[in-house]
This record gives C-alpha cells, structure tokens and sequence, in this order.
C-alpha cells in the first residue's frame, strides 16, 4: 500500500517535472523542474529499497548539481535566459526546434533499446517471485563490497574525481589579461 | 538498530493486546494503519514542538541579546514578554503580501517553500529519544545532510527571484557558502560514523553514554577538534553570525529576504530558526552523548523516554545559547576570509581529525581515551 | 540485521507531506487575513533604499561562483563514497582486517588532499585573485 503511494507519486513527480521542464519558457524554471525531477527519482530508488542511492542522488543532484547549474545559468548573466523559448513545430513553446527534440527521439529510441537487449539477457537467469522480499539496508553491502570486490573501482574514482577536479580548476581559472580585482 | 516510534510503541505488551483486540473486533488486521497514525501523530507532535522551539527562538534571541547588552528586552506581551512569539505570529499573517513587479513571481514563492521543505523533512530522522525517533533510518546523518542542502537551493532562488540587487548578492553569497561549509561539516559527520561504524542516529547515540567520558567528544583528540569544526560549519550553514554575510543588516538590508512580507518573509524566519535548532540536535547527538540517560532498563520505559527527551531538549537548548552568545561576541567576516576560513581551515583540519580518528580506530581497537587511561 | 519493510520510510514521506500542508496552509491563513491594499508603483518598487532601481539584478556574475560550485561537488563526491566505507570500518577492525582498510582509506583521502593541494597552490580558493597569486601560476 505504502510503496504503491510512494511509487505513483514519486513517479508522477518525476514524470511531470520531466515535461515541465522541457516546455518551460525560461531556464531557471527548467532548472527547478529538474530538482524536482531528481528527487522524484530518488523517490523511485526508495520504493526499489535503495537507500543508500536514494540519499546519494538527493546530496549530489539536489544540493550539488542544481546549484552549479543555476550558478551556471547566472554566469551567462544577463536578462537573454528569461524566455528565451523557442516553439515545437510552432505550437508548444520548448527549449528547442524540430530538429533538436527529433535528434533527442531518436538518441533515446537507440538507448532505450539497447538498454532492452541489455536487460533481457540479465532478466533471464532471475526467478521472479510475487512476495515482496524483507527491506534490507545497502549500507553495509555497499562498504564491504567498495572494500573487497570493487577496491580497484572505489580507488580509481577518487583518481578520475582528482582529475575532474584539476580540470575544473582550469577551465575556470581567469585568464592573465582579466583578472583586474574583479 | 532500526527502531521506528511505532515499533517502540507496539513492543508493550498492553499496546499489542489492544491492536489485537481491534483486529479481531472488526475482523481485519489494523496493524498498518495504526502504524500509520503513530507516525502521522508523532510527525504532528514533532512539527508543533519544533515549530513552537523556532517561534521562541525568536525570543530568545531578542532576550538574550538584551541580557548581554544591559537592556530589557521584549517584556510587554504577557509575562517577561513570553508571549511575544504569538504577536509576532499574528503579525506576520496580518501583513500585505507583496512582490516586486519585475520579480519572476514563480520562483519568488517557491523558495520559501523549499527552505520549509529541507528544515521540516530532516525531523524524521533526529532523536529525541532511543524510542521517539520517528524513524531511525540506517542512513539517518547521510539523510539529513543531503536532504538540508535544499535550504541553499531556497536562499539561491530566493534572492535570485526578488530581481534586487540586495537579494541577489545575499542569494549568490549564501548559496556559495552553504555549500562550501557542507564540506567540512560533512567530514566531521563522516569520522564519527567512522567511530560509532553506523550512520544512523541509533547507532551513532547507541555507542555512546550518559556522562562525558562517554561521549563522542572526548573519545580522541581529533573527536575533540572535529566537534568545533561541525559547530562552525554549522554556523555558517545555518547563516548564523559571524557568517550571516547572506543576511547582513548593515550592508545588504536584508540580504536574500529583502523582498519578502508577511507570512513568505515569517516561513523564511522560521526555516531558518528551526534549522539552527536542528543542527545543534545534530551536534548533540553525535557528539556530546544525545538523548542518553544512566541505566539501560530505565531507558526503554516511558518515564525513560521522558528523562531522554529532557536531557536532549536541554542539551540542544545550551548549544542554542550558544549560537546566540556567539552572534553577540564575534564581529562579521569578510566575504574573502569566509572562504579562506572554510577551505584553507576548515577543510584540511576535518581531513586532519578524519584520518586521526580512523588511525586511532584501528591503533587502540577502538577505545576511547578514558579508557586507556584508567582501565586496562 | 533485523528483517523490516520499507515501512521506515514512511515517516519521511509524512514529514515532507507536512511541510507541504504546513506551507500552503499558513500561506492561505496570510491570505484569508491580510489586508491587500492597492499595489502602487512605489509599493512594488525592488527596494534599494529609496533610490530609484536602475536596471535588473539579474547581470553577469563572478565566476568564482562557479569554481567553488565545481570544487564542492568533486568533495561532495568523495564524501558519498566514503560514507559506506567508514559505516563498516569498526565492523571490519574488530574482525581483524583494520590495517588492510586504514591502507585503502588513507590512500584514497590522500587522493583528496592532493586535489586540495593543487588548488590552493595554484591559488583556487582565494576568493579575492591578486596578480600575485597568477605570477606563481605562469611559473
């Protein structure tokens, strides 16, 4: 009863900031049906009865992501971002042209089935059984495994978040010639 | 581990014995819904508490602030103006709702709203008690953490939306700030974890004991500084002076709030006193022992849970005069050492205290100073 | 670790219902009670302390933003995938494997401070840049 609740709304949130956000004339709105579309998806994650992603999707998407967005958004500065819509085949204002949302059908026609075929090979070794099985936190699970089977994974990644964070530190370092004590 | 308030509640016998009972009169099990009315009512309860602990807060700071500056203070509403809270209630309902013209109205009430939303949703999960938790989640800090970061999307948007000068360097100033303080803050959480070996709050309070010696904040060294890191962290997360540059009277107005009247302005106000409360809960819990009271068997009763809600309530209410105290002591930062002081300070230091604790862990098996000192 | 439903995040769900209900009704109690006066041009000016507001507030803005935006998100990262490994740290100390974790978790927040390093030594978390500071970085 209570995760059929928590599914529909989590996925009614999710479903309708999605579309929200893409007909949304002005960018900072998107930008905030975006939020509420992660956190519906971190909603889902519940239902599924991972925790510990959920929490984590909320603290990177919600309080990290978001942010630098709008911190984006306002670094382009300027009043150009309000209603700045252009109009599907004319009719609905969206961020974008025919063209745009064809390429974007297509790209997600291709991962949607690829994701298909992906799936159905895993699907078909597992039993399905009707009986909800007993919540078990992945806390746990998820430290020993980071620690055991995946230690090369969980080492890397603060290797690639090093060079992500050095990347960035470039990228947005002025430039000698702008810096005047801005 | 993993206590709800309604497990607590359906782990009496006479409370059982009446569900049952219920059951068999109306020949249904009514074990789910009465679950679902603990929780509704404790969450009630829970929001009435802290709502009315944010309205005095306002109190209390005006009080306390005259105390330390020789004055009255609010004393015309009711006894030593106690009432204040309700006429300021009433106040702010009975105020015009305005919004400026050129501000995106969207967005403009919308922010309040998740300020509201990132405060009210960590109550879940803080302990007032081993039994009036709402809900001891396995991911109870992590939760808490992550779901309070809404409160900078509120304070971005709300300064953002105003389409004021004022409003939007406190939005830009606050949201950069509540963000960079998560950082060392977050570290700090995360050694305790690493003490205790749980992030929820059972777990965290559980490890520790009623009296000092047992508590987080004497267990090693680096648990000692890590305290002072989470306190400052908090403060700045929490726009609470010397880091209320997001807010500062006397060179933004009203920083990100500068547009809002009436009730919007009043939510804003109440997000923010209620967060203060919340994240002095949250350093009491894991640092300065929790809601633990002396003896095990006491504690399960009902007159135990009291003794525990008490000794947290108190505990949160010093750390509160705390906050106050300090806003009253230390003059405002500027915008350059606010970061400074976060990530050439603070951040270094919590990796510091993160490292130590974990080398203690495994250097003496976990055990805590005391002890080490005085027993073998 | 005791079996549970996913019951425990019901009072979560409520609590978030209540802020919701807390918001909309204290807004409708606003509205059923405050006086709305005629909106005049004076009234819905931004406030700028009685100066006349001369364009929008919503301009170009430091980039510094963005770095310390871009910086809190690698650190919020990390933090996330230390949570896990520090919740089973005393559990697996007390089972004997502590040195081998302490190794994998110094190694992996020496990779953290590393970052730390690089941007203060290349002046990234100052928030005021002087000439100074990018001197060193043509070095």
């Amino acid at each position: 009863m209570y995760v059929n609740i928590l599914f529909l709304t989590s996925a009614l949130l999710t479903v309708g900031c999605a579309v929200a956000m893409l007909i949304a004339r002005n960018i900072m709105h998107s930008c905030i049906f975006l939020l509420g579309t992660l956190i519906g998806i971190a909603g889902l994650y519940v239902t599924l009865g991972a925790d510990f992603v959920a929490v984590t999707q909320t603290m990177v998407y919600v309080g990290g992501i978001v942010i630098l967005m709008l911190f984006a958004v306002m670094l382009t500065g300027g009043k150009e971002f309000v209603s700045r819509a252009q109009k599907l085949l004319g009719l609905i204002p969206a961020m974008g042209n025919k063209w745009s949302f064809g390429i974007a059908f297509l790209t997600s026609f291709v991962f949607v089935l690829s994701q298909f075929v992906l799936i159905k090979n895993i699907v078909k070794g597992v039993e399905v059984t009707k009986e909800a099985k007993p919540f078990v936190s992945t806390v746990e699970e998820i430290g020993e495994l980071l620690l055991t089977d995946h230690v090369l994974a969980f080492e890397l990644s603060s290797v690639l978040l090093l060079g992500a964070l050095i990347g960035a530190a470039i990228i947005a370092r002025p430039r000698k010639e702008r810096v005047a004590n801005d | 581990m993993n206590t709800t308030i309604a497990e607590y509640f359906l782990s009496f016998d006479v409370f059982r014995s009446f569900v049952s009972r219920i059951s068999l009169w109306l020949g249904t099990d009514v074990t789910p819904f009465i679950v679902f009315m603990i929780f509704l009512l404790g969450a009630l309860v829970i929001t009435l508490v802290l709502a009315t602990v944010g309205g005095f807060g306002t109190y209390a700071e005006r009080k306390i602030s005259a105390d330390i500056q020789a004055r009255i203070g609010p004393n015309r509403v009711g006894p030593y103006g106690l009432f204040q809270l309700i006429a300021d209630g009433i106040k702010m309902v009975s105020k015009e709702d305005i919004a400026p013209k050129t501000a995106d109205l969207f967005l403009f009430y919308l922010a309040p709203f998740l300020a509201i939303f990132g405060v009210f949703s960590t109550f879940a999960v803080i302990p007032f008690g081993s039994g009036i938790t709402l809900t001891d989640l396995n991911v109870g800090v992590f939760y808490l953490v992550a779901i309070s970061s809404l409160v900078g999307v509120g304070v971005f948007l709300g300064g953002y939306a105003s389409n004021s000068k004022w409003s939007m360097l406190g939005g830009m100033r606050g949201a950069s700030q509540i963000i960079s303080y998560e950082i060392p803050v977050t570290l700090s959480i995360l050694a305790m974890v690493l003490l205790s070996g749980g992030m929820s709050f059972g777990q965290i309070v559980g490890s520790q004991g009623a009296f000092p010696h047992q508590w987080f904040l004497f267990h090693n060294p680096f648990s000692f500084i890590a305290f002072f890191v989470l306190f400052t962290g908090a403060l700045a997360e929490t726009n609470r002076a010397p880091f209320d540059l997001p807010e500062a009277e006397s060179e933004l107005v009203s920083g990100y709030h500068t547009e809002y009247t009436g009730m919007r302005f009043g939510l804003f106000a109440l997000a923010e006193y209620v967060e203060v409360f919340v994240v002095s809960g949250v350093a009491v819990s894991l640092f300065l022992g929790g809601y633990n009271v002396p003896g095990e068997e006491f504690g399960h009763s009902l007159a135990g849970q009291g003794a525990q809600a008490t000794v947290f309530f108190l505990k949160t209410c010093a750390l509160y005069y705390v906050v106050i105290w300090i806003r009253w002591t230390f003059p405002r930062l500027r915008v350059d050492q606010l970061m400074v002081i976060c990530w050439k300070y603070l951040t270094p230091i919590a990796i510091f205290n993160l490292v130590g604790c974990a080398v203690w862990l495994v250097v003496f098996d976990g055990k805590s100073m005391f002890e080490l000192f005085f027993h073998h | 670790m005791p079996e549970q439903t996913l019951n425990v995040f019901m009072p979560v769900t409520i609590m978030m219902a209540i802020a919701v209900i807390l918001f909309v009704g204290a807004l409708a109690a606003a509205r059923l009670l405050s006086p709305r006066g005629k909106k005049t041009d004076e009234k819905v000016m931004p406030y700028e302390c009685g100066e006349e507001p001369v364009g929008t507030a919503w301009s170009l803005f430091n980039v510094r933003f963005y770095v310390v935006g871009l910086i809190f998100i690698i650190f919020d990262v990390e933090s996330v995938l230390m949570f896990p490994v520090a919740a089973v740290f005393k559990k697996l100390n007390e089972a004997g494997n502590g040195v081998y974790v302490l190794i994998i978790f110094l190694s992996f927040i020496s990779v953290l401070l590393e970052g730390i390093a690089y941007c203060w030594k290349k002046g990234d978390l100052d928030w005021v840049r002087s000439f100074i500071v990018n001197k060193n970085i043509d070095k």
